[in-house]
């Protein structure tokens, strides 16, 4: 194998050099809990604090806001989960293309007797307001709508969403995983009350996460013991993960802007050489509200993972936007949600690009992707799907 | 990587296929709640399948199923592959991972649908 080319950043990223180095006193010389009153324990303290307002920083908010979990999925079912509890019953919206973690989040809030309206999409993967308007209720509780979707890259009009939530005294969680760091956030603007974000889709460790809670918002814990996190969130912190997150996002506010340019222009680059090259491909999610690193392609006619499998065995890593598990097809909600049809829908492939993907491997990609489909369309009866 | 160098090299390099103008038999198979789909071309000469086309659908070891299992089975008799298994395919391919099991299954499947289309048409070509 010649070259190794990573486009799989919307799943995860290596973790930024200056993150590393700012961890790894943390695994070995600076090991106290931070809940010890002893200097070990302080030590360790510091660290957590530093990073939490590293993080309240970035979001121009109070780092009392801040609290830190294992990751997106935790934040997510806190976030959803913590504002139903805090109201014991009633209405929730959400949209169809969330993700799992509120998906199934607000179906296990469905068995246990709140009701949840799940809004749809357009072609794109766009929510439109007035749809989250209509389904409001006097008894509507919450809120949870994506900030940008991970599979098709499709950003919402949060901004819009908000001031609808607002006007109503509604709360709104916005799951921010694959935009926090990589698009600008005005939580004011935005109308947002609670916000999900994670480490490892920004150059940070795996295993941390966090959910800025603005104050005032009723929220209750859902995970209990002691009384870490101001009671918020039981157990004891993983330092060297909340550090890593916290320098993750100090680097990103340096970094995003700068490379959130170069990153678009690449990700245009290999949708303008991969759709001129590949007969009936098409682009999925929004043309121009989307992530800037996020390609996500429909291939008519091919079955996505045979593509991932073919690239895979180029170097390339990219994602498929189905899967066949143990026999089972599973094709993508979101783009089930768009309305893509089976046969372009069993195609689809996504390609994240990050800070260190360059011309050159754009260049590769697109020169590997149009004679691999080309012979897996040879053995393909057209039609079939 | 998950799969056999086998499986790699067929699923990279597919052998037979595509289409075959008037074949002697035809077969498919699906993969109920999968999706995927095989079907098999037979040309037959004295009983004995002569030339073998393929075409599928689906994922890479179903592509490399039906690829080793168009070679495995030129030359054999009709009625041998009427009763071709899924194993023997399986180990042409080395071996598959316990969720492409099917991969196998629906070659296999489609290669005896061949040959029961080509019996049914109480024909031989000379």
């Amino acid at each position: 194998m010649s070259r190794h080319v990573y486009l799989d950043h919307n799943a995860s990223t290596p973790i930024h050099p200056e993150v590393v180095a700012e961890m790894l006193p943390y695994f070995s010389e600076i090991f106290g809990n931070p809940s010890s009153i002893h200097a070990f324990g302080r030590e360790a303290r510091d660290g957590v604090d530093r990073a939490r307002e590293r993080v309240a920083r970035f979001l121009r908010v109070s780092p009392q806001e801040i609290v830190f979990t294992s990751g997106g999925t935790e934040s997510d079912n806190f976030a959803v989960k913590g504002l139903a509890a805090a109201r014991g019953k009633g209405h929730l919206i959400t949209s169809k293309v969330e993700h799992h973690a509120v998906l199934r989040t607000c179906q296990a809030l469905e068995a246990q007797g709140f009701d949840v309206a799940y809004v749809g999409v357009d072609e794109h993967g766009m929510v439109n307001p007035d749809d989250v308007r209509r389904a409001i209720r006097p008894d509507t509780i919450a809120i949870s709508i994506m900030h940008a979707n991970s599979e098709v890259g499709t950003i919402q009009p949060i901004a819009a969403i908000g001031r609808i939530a607002r006007e109503h005294g509604i709360p709104l969680h916005v799951d921010a995983v694959q935009t926090l760091g990589k698009v600008p956030l005005d939580l004011d603007a935005f109308g947002v009350d609670v916000l999900s974000f994670s480490g490892h889709k920004i150059y940070g460790p795996k295993g941390v996460a966090a959910l800025w809670i603005r104050k005032g918002t009723r929220m209750v814990a859902i995970q209990h013991g002691g009384e870490h996190e101001r009671r918020r969130r039981a157990g004891t912190e993983n330092v060297p993960g909340i550090v890593g997150l916290g320098k993750a996002v100090e680097v990103r506010a340096r970094d995003m802007h700068a490379e959130a340019e170069r990153v678009t222009a690449l990700r245009d680059r290999l949708i303008d050489g991969v759709c001129a090259r590949v007969p009936e491909v098409r682009l999925s999610g929004h043309p121009t509200q989307r992530l800037p690193g996020t390609a996500s392609f429909l291939v008519r006619h091919v079955e996505s993972e045979s593509i991932v499998l073919g690239l895979d065995l180029k170097g390339i890593g990219v994602s498929a936007g189905s899967a066949c598990t143990a026999g089972n097809i599973e094709p993508s909600h979101v783009l089930v949600a768009m309305g893509v049809p089976l046969d372009w829908a069993m195609g689809a492939v996504r390609c994240s690009l990050g800070r260190s993907t360059t011309a050159e491997d754009i260049d590769y990609v697109i020169e590997c992707v149009e004679p691999l489909v080309r012979k897996l369309r040879q053995a393909m009866p057209v039609g079939a799907a | 990587m998950r799969y056999s160098p086998t499986l790699v090299d067929h699923f990279l390099n597919p052998r037979n296929a595509g289409l075959m103008r008037d074949p002697d038999g035809i077969g498919e198979d699906e993969y109920e709640g999968c999706g995927d789909l095989t079907r098999f071309f037979l040309r037959v000469c004295d009983g004995r399948a002569v030339e073998v086309r393929f075409q599928t659908y689906g994922c890479g070891p179903t592509i490399a199923a039906a690829s080793v299992a168009s070679e495995l089975c030129r030359g054999r008799t009709v009625d041998d592959l009427g009763h071709l298994e899924a194993e023997e395919i399986e180990g042409a391919l080395e071996w598959l991972p316990q969720d492409r099991k099917h991969a196998a299954e629906i070659a296999a499947g489609a290669l005896r649908a061949a040959a029961r289309d080509h019996l049914s048409r109480g024909r031989r070509h000379v």
